[in-house]
């Protein structure tokens, strides 16, 4: 399958889970890690997974990174419908009101266009004693599992 | 190889810097210099104990020596043990990341008083590192002079209960200290108004979930800017606490002299509504950071443009910005100067890189590092995550000890 893990970061953490889940998944799939800013949203295509990992800052806020891609999705407002997504978060449980606010806008943004979530979106807690990829890794597996139902079944 | 690189000082500045460069070109050699045992820089001791997640950045940076091929040199002071221009003779680049870590003084009258105490010395003392002096007596009611993150940071420690500093790495005897520091107001002054404070929102936000306090804000004023007004927001939720620790705000003074005859006992400001002297038992200072000295800053930046100094000889975070900005923001500079560095890089394999650093003792590496984290992290007692190993001496016992089979 081809999958794209899409990361928004501010200090790397998300940007060092991303690579390492492409990394994980490279031995049975077609995996590139790419940064948010650098994604233009018009390039979404449905044969692709798409697993977006992104952290929170400011006020529960988007990282830096995955910001013009979050104005772009909103201004240019393109048609995501047949496109599957999992969504992975970082944030920090001192923050309490707005923990995981940055990839709770992402995951409502994708589905506001028209964009189908599989799997729950993970809320990773880095004040909290789980390893990130500890818990990234499962998950991947099972949104790739998820979507090898999904994704192709259309084509 | 594509050259040799010494990074002057491993916190976040080096730590970014040497993960960009090795990112884009991966068989560069980035040594790591840094004049403390271990690394991570104000990560370690500057980051607030109880805010352990920001801290969790230091995984990406182990990461530069267990995969990416980084080398680590604890102990190391540039300028002392080995000079700026013997490193810059054996390296093709050297980037100083050094930090600040002076005390910006408080220049009035008094400011030298006994009982004037800087927030940088302070949270030193408090984390616990190796050079820090002994935790002071700050007496019944400290003075905090400054409006940024850090003047939060110490106010939201001074002011919380022992079980509030569950699950930080405070250490035993500043855990002690402060339960045992017998406060019981706090005043926090900055020059500004409140709407134009340099602290974040969400550095406010958190003061609102402390239990043990009162808090008051005056003159907070008011703003038609939407971002300032949700500082002013964050601080009108604070007022309602019912803690016996009283914490006050106040905002337009500017500090004119310390009064007291051998210790601080009130602080005089002036405010645009004339004088006022507000008593106190101890200053403390947060008004920002410079070089302490043993490299000669002023005179290396005369010439800095976008992070080059001369050639081959860089400079990046606080070190060259000076005292502003997070921990993103260094890996913002980071990642513009490795591109620089990349593209003006001229490899001399004459050079001897690492040979230098070889022959000096007592240096600590990042497996030495390795034993003194396992030292910490295998048995915090409960309630804590980290014991930090306090001296040099013990550190540098730790990191020469072979592993055990
Ligand atoms: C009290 C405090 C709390 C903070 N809290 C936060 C926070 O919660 N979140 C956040 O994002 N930012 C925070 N900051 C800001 C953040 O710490 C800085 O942006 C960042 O540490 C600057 O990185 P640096 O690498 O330039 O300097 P430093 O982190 O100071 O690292 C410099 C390193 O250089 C070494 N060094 C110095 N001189 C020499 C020499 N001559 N030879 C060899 N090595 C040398 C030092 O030992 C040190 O390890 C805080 C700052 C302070 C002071
Ligand atoms: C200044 C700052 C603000 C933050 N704000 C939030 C927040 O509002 N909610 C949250 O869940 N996490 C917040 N975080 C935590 C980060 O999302 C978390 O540390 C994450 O691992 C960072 O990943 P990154 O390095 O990829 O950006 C904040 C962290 C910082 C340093």
């Amino acid at each position: 399958m081809n999958i794209n893990v899409l990361y928004g970061t501010e200090t790397g953490n998300a940007e060092m889970l991303a690579e390492d889940i492409a990394a994980e998944l490279e031995a049975n799939h077609e995996v590139t890690a790419i940064n948010l800013s650098d994604f233009d949203p018009a390039n979404f295509d449905a044969d692709t997974l798409y697993l977006l990992v992104c952290s929170t800052y400011g006020d529960g806020e988007l990282p830096a990174s995955a910001q013009p891609f979050a104005e772009k999705l909103e201004s240019e407002q393109p048609d995501l419908t047949g496109v599957h997504f999992g969504i992975f978060g970082m944030g920090d449980s001192e923050y309490e009101e707005t923990f995981n606010g940055g990839p709770k806008t992402l995951a409502e943004l994708m589905i506001a266009r028209g964009a189908s979530q599989l799997g729950d979106r993970i809320a990773h807690d880095a004040s909290g004693t789980d390893m990130a990829e500890d818990i990234a890794f499962p998950w991947a597996e099972q949104i790739v599992g998820m979507a090898d139902e999904t994704i192709g079944q259309a084509a | 190889m594509t050259g040799q690189i010494a990074i002057i000082g491993a916190g976040p500045s080096g730590c970014f810097l040497a993960q960009a460069l090795l990112k884009s070109d991966p068989a560069l050699q980035v040594d790591l210099i840094d004049r403390l045992p271990v690394p991570y820089g104000l990560v370690r001791y500057g980051v607030a104990a109880d805010h352990q997640g920001t801290k969790a950045v230091s995984r990406q940076f182990a990461r530069l020596f267990e995969r990416q091929g980084a080398r680590f040199f604890g102990n190391v002071s540039i300028g002392s043990d080995v000079t700026l221009d013997d490193l810059r003779g054996a390296y093709d680049a050297v980037v100083l990341a050094a930090g600040l870590s002076a005390d910006r003084a408080l220049a009035v009258p008094g400011g030298d008083l006994g009982g004037v105490f800087g927030a940088g010395k302070l949270t030193r003392a408090l984390y616990e590192h190796p050079e820090a002096e002994a935790l002071p007596q700050l007496g019944p009611r400290p003075l905090i002079v400054g409006n940024g993150n850090v003047a939060i940071d110490l106010l939201r420690l001074l002011a919380k209960t022992p079980e509030e500093l569950e699950g930080s790495d405070l250490g035993h005897s500043p855990t002690d200290w402060l339960a045992a520091s017998g406060i019981e107001e706090i005043t926090i002054t900055g020059r500004s108004p409140a709407a134009a404070a340099k602290f974040d929102t969400v550095m406010i936000k958190e003061l609102g979930k402390l239990g043990g306090v009162t808090i008051r804000v005056l003159g907070a004023g008011e703003t038609d800017d939407p971002q300032a007004r949700k500082k002013l927001e964050a601080l009108a939720a604070l007022e309602e606490g019912e803690g016996p620790r009283r914490i006050t705000f106040r905002f337009g003074l500017t500090p004119i002299a310390v009064e007291g005859d051998s210790r601080a006992e009130a602080v005089r400001f002036a405010s645009d509504a004339g004088e006022e002297v507000l008593p106190c038992s101890s200053v403390l200072t947060a008004i920002g950071f410079d070089a302490p000295g043993d490299l000669p800053r002023d005179l290396l930046l005369a010439e800095e443009s976008e992070g080059k100094l001369a050639e081959g000889l860089y400079a990046t975070g606080w070190f060259r910005r000076g005292p502003r900005g997070t921990i993103p923001d260094n890996r913002a500079d980071a990642k513009e100067l490795a591109e620089r560095i990349l593209t003006e890089i001229a490899p001399d394999t004459t050079k001897t890189g690492a040979a230098l650093l070889g022959a000096l003792p007592d240096t600590t590496d990042y497996s030495g590092w390795s034993r003194i984290d396992n030292a910490e992290t295998a048995n915090p007692p409960p309630g804590r995550c980290r014991v930090k190993i306090t001296t040099r001496e013990d550190m540098l016992r730790l990191a020469r000890e072979e592993e055990t089979q």
